[in-house]
């Protein structure tokens, strides 16, 4: 593990002439910028100062812009058992996303990811292991995994399909994800099964999915080619960097104004405000009504989009008209069965945006803690005709700040907005997420919803929540993947409890050499009602590898091997192998398909992550990322699919993929382009339309509704407001949220512990306070800080919601479903002025100082995702941290200074 | 490796003493006795103090500014450790703000390259003096915002590594640049031939 004694390198080794090129994407955030890997072997010279002397082609000193080689831009790898050197840089001649070879700070430093014994990376875990007397030892692959199978076998023939609970990542890759789902959906078939952020498995953006916009249609020019951008919940410099400084500042300069919602003014907000934006610094939970309240001015003022509503918004007969088995069964029209959501078109979501007195801008206004002028300035920047009666070329961008504290209402109340002001279906007028992690899901099998015991009011069943169902005792053996399954969920010191209850308590623990009874004593806990966890992983995560893994199978990553993703414009790229992996640890698809096949599940003979990438390129069909033509046009030509996206480089191409009438493969720009003509469809599928194993859905040119066009619906405050006003801060609590950092951004899972430089700037845990909440507690930058509640609401049960309102906080309250827990997480305060006053704000998913233990662990009630934004503690200062006094780690300088 | 030409050939003995003059800075606390400056509580003793001219070997000892000069967050200017390409340098006294690698009574006073480590933005007039927070930033390119006080550490951005900072030694009035802790911007070594 990294220390923060970083010491900085002054040279660097250029990479030779004769180094081998290898194109990769970064592995952290959603944009996926595009990188180039030099290998050359130790020992066999290094490059030289002039361009015919090194692999960059440049003359050093290179100039601002050139590419250059930082030091912590190369390391040593082994590469077919030889020691090789490795230099990995952004692409400079890639000509899309990181346009001229831009990159962040996480992808800057990648090189230093690889698995190299001499620095932070060597604790990787390299060996498949078992807890025998307590500690996890060496085993050989088949020991290990024919324990793993015998007792996974056992578990659901006794306990259970859901008894045997999956919780894994949803992106490090699709040849990785499908062969995950294939064997959790398609073979256990259980519905205890959710990827790493959520409890269940169900969509982030429940408004926009019902609205009908996919969650990432639009293409990154987009985001810099409107006259105004409203961002939700994020701050794109932040996270999203590469987006922020290739699209949206040089949109900015060419006079895109900016509006944003987020409680913190952080670099990018700074910048955005000073140049003519504005900054909505919204108490946590409150985005819902400022949005309404913002769409309910431009109604007044007669400013919307009247043209794109009469052509693009579902009117009355429209909004209830089906497809298929009719409305019943789409999951919008059963979200809408309480009435609460669905409206009779344009009109009546007016009548009754009108009705509701939370919309109006001052109540809106008092409780988001912001001055009610930023309402109807907002407004303006966003709809009012400009001088020549030009209508504003609009665009909405949102992320988890927005979708993770009021789920259902936010996500609709910005669909609403979005479309009164003619956004989503242009160029340069879209609606979105900026989006996380990358987009490397690929589903194997269909989820069992049926099989889930929870139901809510109304007609479907819901997913099962895995957090609650582990909490019930139900769950008998966890198969984690990925993630810590603990500090990556809400009110985590308690589930922490359970799973220490279920596993580490039950009187039977491994203590034999044999491996029969080995296997014996793990049946034995499933059946007295404990639980056997099994653990696929890069690293050993405490608490879930190092206290509670029974099994630990060691995982090769990127960089290890071949590997597909797409990113946040949908566009896919082939992660290229470039070194050899770690001792013994293999890709989760080889870990899924040697424990498939020991449990009896046919169809996991693959010879390579190429075969299974071929296997579900079928599946991606009509999805967003569809890359089966990609197969198709491959096999034409006497490629495989991965040699096909190897030879697109970083630049890849952007799903869904099509062949044409002349044999092209093409990609696809945008989602929901309205724009489109006729002929340029012809171009991309041909004159025919869809042949032979295309599909085209309707998201290409239409909406994903059941007409095409817009479904504009409602978003009453009074879902969230019982929950709002109970959370809200009391006596001398504050509201507590948390949220991700620019220096480490979706890169927490290895760079954090494993950068010199990224544990110096980030050792630990931090809390923003404003100064007003610091000064009232005595607390000073670099103090460090206990932040504490017993206000940790958890919603403990399993329920079939029978009446309406049953899953409603105020119910659950009543009916004895919460239970309210403590927690304690520390930090080193930073006192400013970006974060709102009354608002602490602390680093998300920091594993041994986990903040989302103080978030409420109550899930949205329409939707089953959590509100890891909110929470409440209360902070007082232990005493000095060494932070304070030295200058060798940490800074105090605010973000917002420009 | 012959291309680059240092102005003094032992190496091994410079590199030897750099990492435990970048160590000292690194290691320095607010908390060390506040009067000292680098070359005196490094080296102390006469003896320790004339070697230590030969000891940073490679780098120049270059005299970049008067202290008695120096006005409160008014940077100059200097080329550092030669007059190549993208050896722009700045020193700036913090208004009596201790900070890492600080020299002068107050320890208040630091050197830096302009040169952005991200992709070698130029960041002449970026200097900030916010509260007790000194930084340079943000960059124009790409908006990456360093931390003076805390030997250039990033604040927010997209740096790969702090902004080099250049060790200083004070003798009498005269400040003296006598080395460069981390590689700058476009560079294979600091001391390269231009």
């Amino acid at each position: 593990m990294a220390t923060n004694y970083y010491v900085p390198e002054d040279s660097v080794p250029l990479p030779p002439k004769h180094a081998d090129q290898l194109t990769t994407a970064c592995d952290y955030c959603i944009v996926a910028c595009g990188y180039r890997v030099y290998r050359w072997p130790v020992g066999s010279g290094d490059g030289g100062l002039t361009a015919a002397e090194n692999a960059l082609g440049v003359d050093f000193p290179t100039h601002a812009l050139q590419a250059w080689v930082a030091p912590a831009q190369h390391n040593v790898v082994m590469h077919k058992e030889r020691p090789h050197n490795i230099v990995i840089v952004p692409d400079k001649e890639t000509t899309v996303v990181n346009t001229n070879g831009d990159s962040s700070m996480r992808g800057g430093l990648i090189a230093q990811k690889c698995y190299n014994p001499k620095t932070p990376t060597r604790d990787r875990l390299t060996r498949p292991m078992v807890r025998i007397h307590g500690m996890l030892q060496p085993v050989t692959w088949d020991f290990a995994l024919d324990i793993a199978a015998a007792v996974s076998k056992h578990v659901i023939k006794e306990h259970g399909a859901n008894a045997y609970s999956v919780k894994t990542y949803s992106y490090q890759f699709i040849e990785n994800t499908y062969a995950i789902t294939k064997f959790a959906l398609r073979h256990v078939n259980t519905a205890s099964f959710t990827f790493h952020d959520t409890p269940s498995n169900v969509t982030s953006t429940p408004g926009f999915r019902d609205a009908g916009f996919d969650n990432f249609g639009p293409s990154y020019e987009d985001w810099g080619a409107a006259d105004a951008l409203m961002i939700v919940g994020t701050d794109p410099y932040e996270t999203k960097t590469i987006i922020f400084t290739q699209y949206i500042m040089p949109g900015i300069h060419r006079g895109m104004k900016v509006v944003a919602l987020n409680p913190r003014e952080t670099a990018g907000i700074a910048y955005i405000k000073k140049n003519g934006g504005l900054h909505l610094d919204v108490n946590p939970g409150t985005d819902t009504l400022v949005l309404g309240a913002i769409t309910r001015v431009i109604l007044e003022k007669g400013w919307q989009d009247k043209e794109w509503i009469d052509k693009w918004v579902n009117n009355k007969w429209e909004s209830n008209s089906g497809f298929g088995q009719g409305t019943r069964n789409t999951p919008w029209q059963w979200r809408t069965t309480w009435g609460k959501f669905q409206t009779k078109g344009f009109e009546d979501y007016k009548k009754w945006l009108f009705a509701q007195k939370e919309y109006e801008p001052k109540y809106a206004a008092k409780v988001a803690g912001i001055d009610v002028k930023k309402i109807y300035k907002a407004a303006e920047m966003m709809a009012k005709p400009r001088a020549n009666g030009r209508p504003v070329k609009a665009s909405f961008g949102i992320e988890k700040g927005g979708y993770w504290s009021n789920n259902t209402g936010t996500t609709n109340a910005i669909s609403a907005l979005a479309t009164i002001c003619g956004a989503g279906g242009r160029p340069g007028q879209v609606v979105g997420r900026f989006g996380g992690h990358q987009r490397g899901g690929q589903s194997g099998g269909k989820y069992p919803r049926n099989k889930s015991p929870e139901k809510v009011e109304g007609r479907r069943r819901r997913s099962l929540d895995t957090d609650r169902y582990l909490v019930s005792g139900h769950t008998r053996l966890a198969h984690v993947i990925g993630t810590t399954w603990i500090q990556a969920m809400c009110g985590s010191q308690g589930l922490h409890k359970k799973f220490y209850e279920l596993v580490v308590t039950n009187p039977h623990q491994v203590r034999s050499h044999d491996k029969q009874e080995i296997i014996d004593t793990l049946k034995k806990r499933a059946d007295s009602g404990g639980m056997v966890v099994i653990n696929q992983e890069i690293y050993s995560r405490d608490p879930i590898t190092s206290r509670f893994a029974d099994i630990v199978f060691p995982a090769a990553t990127w960089g290890e091997e071949d590997f597909m993703r797409a990113n946040g414009e949908r566009r896919l790229r082939l992660y290229q192998q470039f070194y050899d992996a770690p001792g013994e640890a293999k890709p989760d698809w080889w870990i899924i398909a040697q424990l498939a096949k020991r449990m009896g599940f046919d169809g996991f003979d693959w010879k390579n992550s190429n075969d299974v990438a071929e296997e579900s390129s079928r599946f991606s069909r009509g999805g967003r990322k569809a890359f089966h033509m990609i197969k198709v046009y491959a096999h034409r030509n006497g490629r495989t699919l991965h040699e096909q996206l190897r030879m697109f480089g970083t630049d890849g191409i952007q799903g869904p993929t099509f062949i044409n009438d002349k044999g092209e493969l093409k990609g696809t720009k945008r989602l929901h382009d309205t724009t489109l003509t006729e002929a340029q469809v012809a171009e991309m599928i041909g004159p025919d339309g869809a042949q032979a194993a295309t599909v085209i859905g309707k998201k290409m040119t239409h909406f994903n509704t059941q007409t095409g066009k817009v479904n504009l619906q409602k978003h009453p405050w009074e879902l969230f407001s019982d929950f709002w006003e109970w959370l809200s801060p009391k006596k001398d609590e504050l509201w507590f949220s948390t949220g991700r950092i620019n220096e480490i951004w979706q890169s927490g899972f290895d760079d954090v512990e494993r950068r010199p430089y990224v544990t110096q700037r980030w050792p630990e845990n931090w809390v923003e306070i404003h100064p007003y909440d610091a000064k009232k507690r005595g607390i000073e930058s670099g103090d460090r800080v206990m932040m504490y509640s017993d206000r940790v609401a958890a919603f403990k049960d399993t329920i079939l919601a029978v009446h309406k309102d049953h899953f409603q906080f105020s119910e659950l309250m009543k009916r004895g479903h919460i239970e309210l827990s403590k927690a304690a997480v520390t930090a080193i305060a930073m006192v400013t002025p970006a974060v709102k006053k009354g608002v602490l704000y602390a680093n998300m998913i920091d594993l041994k100082q986990p903040s989302n233990s103080l978030s409420a662990r109550v899930v949205d009630n329409v939707t089953g995702n959590y509100r890891f934004k909110m929470g409440v503690a209360k902070i007082r200062r232990m005493g000095d941290s060494p932070y304070k006094k030295q200058f060798r780690s940490m800074s105090f300088a605010p973000r917002n200074i420009v | 490796m012959n291309d680059v030409k240092k102005e003094d050939k032992s190496a091994a003995a410079h590199g030897k003493c750099m990492v435990s003059r970048r160590q000292f800075l690194l290691y320095s606390g607010a908390s060390a006795a506040a009067v000292s400056t680098v070359s005196i509580s490094l080296f102390p003793g006469t003896s320790e103090a004339k070697t230590m001219k030969a000891k940073v070997l490679g780098y120049p000892r270059k005299l970049i500014a008067k202290l008695s000069d120096l006005k409160d967050h008014q940077p100059v200017n200097f080329n550092y450790p030669n007059d190549g390409p993208n050896t722009s340098c700045m020193v700036v006294k913090m208004g009596n703000v201790k900070s890492g690698g600080g020299i002068g009574a107050k320890s208040d006073v630091v050197a830096f390259s302009y040169l952005c480590t991200h992709q070698g933005g130029p960041m002449q007039g970026t200097y900030k003096a916010v509260e007790d927070q000194r930084v340079l930033g943000q960059c124009p390119l790409h908006l990456s915002t360093y931390d003076l006080r805390r030997h250039g550490i990033i604040v927010s951005g997209q740096a790969y590594q702090s902004i080099p900072q250049v060790l200083l030694e004070l003798e009498g009035d005269n400040i003296y640049a006598v080395g460069m802790m981390g590689l700058l911007f476009g560079h294979r070594e600091n001391l390269m031939e231009s």
